[in-house]
Order: structure tokens, then C-alpha cells, then sequence
């Protein structure tokens, strides 16, 4: 079985069409966006509507929650499990 | 109306320098069906990731052909389909009630290349983006001429697209289609360079539409040995001619 992390690395890089980067070299505590991974507020969207799709979730758009749900890897899996339960 | 040409950039085929072109010109070589997009290594691959072959042959040609002024020069973005394998894509999930992607969204209107060419330069001068149907090519040097002289700017930049449509549009299609990027940096005629003129009159009779595109017409002109070309649309009848220097 995948292990979440890398199921979610694989649905960025895909989806956002980082064709240079793979799954290894994203961190999972390091932030997505800005800094970091360095993606941007369109990425915000679109990344939402793939993480909608894949794992049917429910997203508010432009809550607090959501932006930290957002944060990095890490953050978006345990809101992904969340959801889940 | 009468122009000078600073610099003229095409990518169409396996044609992409000048010598490609002279050669298309005088019949000695020929244009391939298939075009494939420029690298544009140049552009950090955060940027370019987003950009389709589209805008890739768009944003080669108007770098290349602005050089120096790139981030300062105003500029007409020209196409008559525009990014038509993106905006179908997006009509397609309309039609099936899927969620659209933001990304393409944001990219498929029609100044999208404009304003990735003005992130990319960080150029902030007037921009605007046209259609015109067949007429297009010659439309967007003549809105881009009539700019240069009325804002007395030093330079302008034309840049022209186009694709191969998607399957489902090839029955509207009358030219033989090519993918192609062109870009001109068009400067104010002065006495002491060749320059070109253009004419245009209304066409009354003509039914059908030109089976060449204007552009492919444009550079067999431009590089070849005729001084004059008509040019006839189904609407336009355009006339190029070079004046050449008189000593």
C-alpha cells in the first residue's frame, strides 16, 4: 500500500506539472507554498480541486482552516485522514 | 501605410532562422506538417511549466525578435484561433459538468500570452491582444502601425499564432493549416533604411477565403526577391511593396 504522503507528492507533481522535481524531493514539514516548493495562489486552486478529486474531501475556499490545511505535505495528509474518519 | 522592419522572427515546421526562411521563400525549402514547440530553456521551469506549445512559439519569437527592448516595448499579440486545443478542452468539461481547471482557465483567453510574455519581460507598456479572421496577420501590423505613429513610440512588437485546430474544427478550416509563431518589431519608415508599405482596399467579389495563411505570405515576400505582393481575403485586397532606397 502507498503510503499517503507519497500518494499526495505524486497528485502535486502531477497535477501542477512539475516536470523537474520528483516525490524524493519534496519535504514533507517544508511549506508548499511561497517558500519552499515555491508554488503560487493559482496553484492554491487548482491543487484544491485535484486533492477535491482524488481523495473527496470537502474544502472551504479562503477559510484560515483551509490555508493551513494547505501548508505542506504534512499538513494536507493529516486533514486528508481527517476527513476520512 | 509605410514601416520598417527591425527584426523578423518565424517558427513554423522545421523553419526557425533566416536562412530557413529565405530558402522557404525562393522554393527551396519546404514547410513541414508537423511543428514542434520551442524549448525556451531560457524561462525558469516554474514559468514555463504553464506554458503550452502555443505560447511556447509565441513567447520564442517575441523575445527573439524584441532582443533589447523586450521589457519596455509596446506590443499587439495576434491570433486568429487562438489557444484553441486549451479552450476546447475547457468547453469539453463544461459540457460534461467537470470542474475546470483554474490554470487553464486563467490561460486560455485570448491576451494570456500577452500577459506571460509582460510577467516573463517584466514589460509594463500597452499591450493588446486581436483578432480578425483571416485577416488577422496583416490586421494586427496595421493596428500595430497605426499605434507606432500616433503614440510616436520607437518601436512596436507583432506577434502572431497559430495552430492546427482540433479534429472537430478542421471542417470550418479554408487555409491549409500550419502551427506557426511570428513576431515583428516593426520602427517608423525614415529615408535613410528600406522600408515596406502596405495598402489595403475592400475586396467586393471575392466568395472564398485565402487557402494561405496571410503570415506564410508575409515572409515569402519579406525574404524573397519580389518588391510587391497582393495579398487577397474575402473581405481585403492588401498590398505589401518595398520601397528601396534611393541614392
Amino acid at each position: 500500500m502507498t503510503v499517503l504522503s507519497d500518494e499526495v507528492k505524486d497528485l502535486i507533481i502531477e497535477t501542477l506539472e512539475l516536470e523537474d522535481i520528483e516525490a524524493a524531493d519534496i519535504d514533507n514539514e517544508e511549506p508548499l507554498f511561497v517558500d519552499g516548493l515555491g508554488l503560487d495562489s493559482i496553484d492554491a486552486l487548482e491543487l484544491g480541486i485535484a486533492i477535491k478529486k482524488a481523495f473527496d474531501v470537502k474544502i472551504d475556499n479562503n477559510s484560515e482552516d483551509s490555508k493551513q490545511h494547505f501548508y505542506s505535505v504534512k499538513t494536507l495528509c493529516d486533514f486528508i485522514e481527517s476527513s476520512r474518519k | 501605410m509605410e514601416f520598417r522592419v527591425k527584426n523578423c522572427v518565424a517558427w513554423a515546421g522545421e523553419l526557425t532562422s533566416d536562412a530557413d526562411w529565405r530558402g522557404f521563400a525562393n522554393g527551396e525549402k519546404m514547410l513541414a506538417d508537423v511543428t514542434l514547440a520551442p524549448a525556451l530553456k531560457q524561462i525558469p521551469a516554474m514559468q514555463r511549466r504553464r506554458l503550452s506549445p502555443f505560447a511556447k512559439m509565441a513567447l520564442h519569437c517575441a523575445l527573439e525578435a524584441s532582443g533589447d527592448v523586450a521589457s519596455s516595448v509596446p506590443s499587439v499579440f495576434s491570433s486568429r484561433h487562438g489557444d484553441l486545443h486549451k479552450t476546447s478542452k475547457l468547453i469539453a468539461d463544461v459540457a460534461d459538468n467537470a470542474p475546470l481547471s483554474p490554470t487553464q482557465f486563467g490561460l486560455s483567453v485570448h491576451n494570456a500570452v500577452g500577459g506571460q510574455f509582460s510577467i516573463y519581460t517584466k514589460n509594463k507598456a500597452p499591450l493588446t491582444a486581436i483578432s480578425a479572421g483571416e485577416d488577422t496577420f496583416l490586421m494586427a501590423i496595421a493596428d500595430a502601425v497605426c499605434k507606432l505613429n500616433s503614440n510616436d513610440y520607437g518601436s512596436i512588437l507583432v506577434v502572431y499564432t497559430e495552430e492546427v485546430v482540433p479534429l472537430k474544427y478542421e471542417k470550418y478550416i479554408q487555409q491549409r493549416q500550419v502551427s506557426i509563431g511570428i513576431a515583428l518589431l516593426l520602427e517608423k519608415a525614415q529615408s535613410s533604411e528600406p522600408s515596406i508599405q502596405l495598402n489595403v482596399a475592400a475586396n467586393a467579389v471575392n466568395e472564398y477565403e485565402n487557402t494561405t495563411l496571410q503570415a506564410l505570405d508575409f515572409l515569402t515576400f519579406y525574404h524573397g526577391s519580389q518588391d510587391q505582393q497582393t495579398i487577397s481575403s474575402k473581405r481585403h485586397i492588401w498590398t505589401l511593396s518595398k520601397s528601396q532606397l534611393r541614392s
